[in-house]
């Protein structure tokens, strides 16, 4: 991890699922558009396989889950590995918010299920300035830049 | 409350044996005063994934058997949910307002739909199955869907 990077994203790994497209476009945006500096991504299949740059990203920050929906697989794949989720996210919640935004689609996603994912993701990149806040000096890790 | 379970490939669904069933996955348990429970079973709410919006029709609307009582929209359909009974809305439950997922979580108990005035209960029970032969009814339906894959 970039040493500038203090916040962990993990979304949903749910193959096939309109919900868990949602969480991983969130998931991007975040990291790619709204905070390209202080957030990044580490894929639950790594943190589930034990890849030490993984477990090291998420042991050293805060770290929040996306997830599709109420099987809550990130969520509870981090805490199962032994992590501490700082704050949550589901698909599902946020469209109970936004009911005009039902999102379609798998590989590509309708134009409702984009607007829904750029939705949580502003609220996904309000949750990463908080936690910034809360932990200024954990950038130290450097895990991805060996 | 007891439950008959059938499992089908990874899934396991549970009837609770106190109940009947109409054949589209809606259960009704029969109270005092001619009342009625009604609720989604737990093989329609799983089949039909999380709930994010639950609209039961309000108190006082009048339902004839098989006619929609309530819409469920889960994350993959809208749900069109007829009513076992027909009668009167004397309850709806206000709870699924701010916690839909209740009827995911506790299909048969905390997520019930509504409570029905009945007009003619003897009747409709005819029409309803009990949980052995609904568990036979979802058991078709499910090897049906394997069989697709």
């Amino acid at each position: 991890m970039s040493p500038n990077r203090r916040v962990v994203i993990v979304p949903c790994s749910g193959i096939g699922k309109t919900f868990g497209t949602v969480s991983r476009e969130a998931a991007y945006t975040v990291v790619e558009d709204l905070r390209p500096d202080t957030a990044e991504l580490v894929a639950l299949s790594l943190l589930v396989l034990g890849d030490e740059e993984a477990r090291a990203a998420v042991a050293e920050h805060p770290t929040i889950t996306i997830d599709g929906c109420r099987l809550a697989c990130a969520t509870k794949m981090v805490q199962e590995s032994g992590f501490t989720v700082a704050r949550s996210f589901t698909v599902l919640d946020a469209f109970r918010k936004h009911r005009d935004l039902k999102p379609e689609g798998i590989s590509s996603l309708n134009p409702e299920g984009q607007k829904l994912a750029r939705v949580l993701a502003e609220e996904v990149a309000e949750a990463v300035d908080e936690l910034a806040k809360v932990y200024p000096d954990n950038g130290g890790s450097d895990a991805d830049s060996a | 409350m007891e439950f008959l379970e059938l499992t089908v490939d990874k899934f396991t669904f549970r009837f609770a044996t106190d109940r009947y069933y109409h054949p589209d996955g809606v259960w009704a348990l029969p109270e005092e005063d001619n009342r009625v429970r009604i609720g989604l079973s737990d093989f329609a709410q799983q089949s039909n994934g999380d709930v994010a919006f639950a609209e039961v029709k309000p108190v006082g609307t009048t339902v004839a058997f098989g006619e929609e009582v309530a819409s469920i929209e889960t994350i993959k359909a809208n749900v069109f949910v007829p009513t076992p009974v027909s009668g009167t809305v004397v309850e709806v439950n206000q709870a699924l307002e701010v916690r839909p997922e209740l009827i995911n979580e506790d299909p048969y108990g905390e997520g019930w739909l509504a409570v029905i005035a009945a007009s003619d209960w003897e009747a409709d029970r005819a029409r309803l199955l009990d949980a052995q032969a609904y568990l036979e009814r979802v058991r078709e339906i499910a090897e049906e869907e394997m069989k697709k894959r």
